[in-house]
């Protein structure tokens, strides 16, 4: 694997670690780490032995506090962005991991921070967690998938309300709205992150794969299609017991 | 004053309607119905409204259909024809087809003493402007169902518990509350906010993958637009954006 710069890639009995680490940048999402984050979810999707996936920011200050503006204005056409946007689906592909993803957000979880989030199955969340999205107020619209997977979390309301209003929510509100699972003091954030992520990986590897699909795929789904997937990855499991 | 039922009036980019058969508790009738057509149709063709809010006049918000009316009328399909951001300013009861006008808003704020229930089934009738579709879709399967079958009114304090609507003031500071959101919102990039509504609403229509898509494409159509260089810039220079909607 080639020499990351702006995350860090480490693998430890079962669980991957991604960091995000341009701390003094308060993790701003740029191109370069669009890059590294595609190679190494890549690596992730591919590798058996990667059961569970914690994705965190380095630094004091923040998860990810956005997108980096300042590559913004040196964006090719339209029709080019898009063309580069679809040729490196880095949303697709991180949707599309099998194992269990854990956010452990702390401090400035903002604009892709948050979507990034969103992308994970299971959210945490330190007490000094601030969540936000100022896509509109810079005359965009989010372009991780927020305006997809933000309704499918919290609902359409309260995600109209976030990103119309543009207003920030604290952890304790973020939690009642559901946007993540459990609120901690910070030093108990990673701890917990990892506690949870132990807990995971002490299940079957094929079992914890088919509950993700069941529930994440199920949800596009009539919900009698969603009750035959369940069906058909149930049976699946069954006959790998049997073996 | 061109309508009979209805007070509407731009100033600043936000376009203001108000609910107004005061004597009924603003009852929809079918000429309240068409004029909330005419003026869903004149707030889409005019470029410089960038955000809408709805209210009612008097004590109540809607109190529901006009019982003298024989003829169907679809006044929340009205308003969610609108494609700018719509704020219902819920100052008062919002009953049957006043909540369904509600539901068809995209940000609910409520004054304390609103009231708000889809009674219809109490008369032998279902909600036929869109409730049976909408609440599910805002507060979830099992609490709709609950509010539909027991046809029971709940407050507003209730209403915030369950996400029906995302903010409770007094009665006094509604318009003023639900004024300064509509600013708020109006200083954002106006397409943007046209594209991100769209982006939401139909997107949970689809499947993810379908969803990812039109946000994608609505996200790229923006780069041809002068406001997101001025939204950057202006982020980047440290000062307010100025945006046209172009």
């Amino acid at each position: 694997m080639s020499a990351f710069e702006v995350i860090i890639y480490e693998k430890q009995d079962g669980i991957a670690y991604i960091t995000l680490n341009r701390p003094k940048a308060l993790n701003a999402y740029n191109i370069r780490m669009r890059d590294e984050l595609y190679e190494a979810l890549g690596a992730i999707k591919d590798d058996p032995d990667v059961r569970v996936v914690i994705l965190k920011g380095a630094g004091e200050k923040a998860f990810c506090a956005g997108a980096d503006l300042t590559e913004f204005l040196t964006a090719p056409s339209p029709v080019f962005a898009r063309q580069a946007r679809f040729e490196r689906d880095i949303w697709g592909r991180f949707l599309s991991i099998e194992q269990p993803v854990i956010a452990a957000l702390h401090g400035y979880v903002l604009g892709s921070g948050i979507e990034m989030a969103l992308c994970c199955d299971i959210r945490l969340a330190s007490d000094d967690a601030q969540f936000g999205l100022p896509e509109p107020g810079l005359g965009i619209i989010p372009a991780a998938g927020g305006s997809q997977t933000l309704p499918r979390v919290i609902g359409r309301a309260a995600a109209l309300d976030m990103l119309l209003s543009g207003r920030w929510l604290t952890a304790p509100e973020a939690l009642k709205l559901k946007l993540v699972n459990r609120i901690l003091p910070r030093a108990a954030l990673y701890p917990e992150a990892i506690k949870l992520a132990e807990k995971i990986k002490s299940y079957s590897p094929a079992a914890v794969s088919a509950i993700k699909q069941a529930v994440t795929r199920g949800l596009d789904m009539t919900l009698s299609e969603g009750l035959e997937l369940e069906k058909r990855l149930g049976r699946g499991l069954t006959a790998d017991t049997k073996l | 004053m061109p309508y009979h039922t209805v007070i509407y009036a731009v100033k600043n980019h936000i376009a203001g309607i108000t609910l107004n058969r005061p004597k009924t508790g603003n009852a929809v009738n079918l000429k309240m119905a068409q004029e909330l057509q005419e003026v869903s149709r004149l707030i889409n063709g005019d470029n410089d409204i960038y955000v809408v809010t709805l209210t009612g006049a008097g004590d109540a918000f809607c109190s529901g259909g006009d019982k003298e009316e024989v003829e169907p009328c679809h006044p929340a399909a009205a308003i969610a024809a609108i494609d700018r951001p719509v704020i219902a300013a819920i100052n008062g009861d919002a009953l049957g087809e006043g909540l369904e006008i509600a539901l068809a808003c995209d940000i609910r704020v409520a004054a304390t003493k609103a009231r708000f229930g889809l009674p219809q089934l109490t008369g032998g009738r279902i909600p036929a402007d869109g409730g049976t579709q909408r609440l599910p879709r805002i507060i979830g399967k099992g609490k709709a169902s609950e509010l539909l079958m027991t046809a029971e009114t709940i407050n507003a304090e209730e209403a915030l518990e369950i996400g029906l609507v995302s903010r409770v003031v007094p009665p006094e500071s509604l318009a003023e509350e639900s004024r300064k959101l509509a600013e708020t919102i109006a200083a954002k990039g106006p397409i943007a906010l046209r594209y991100l509504k769209e982006a939401i609403n139909k997107g949970m229509d689809m499947t993810l993958e379908q969803g990812l898509r039109l946000e994608a494409d609505l996200y790229f159509l923006l780069h041809t637009t002068s406001d997101r260089t001025e939204g950057i810039k202006s982020y980047l220079e440290k000062r307010k954006p100025d945006y046209k909607g172009k």
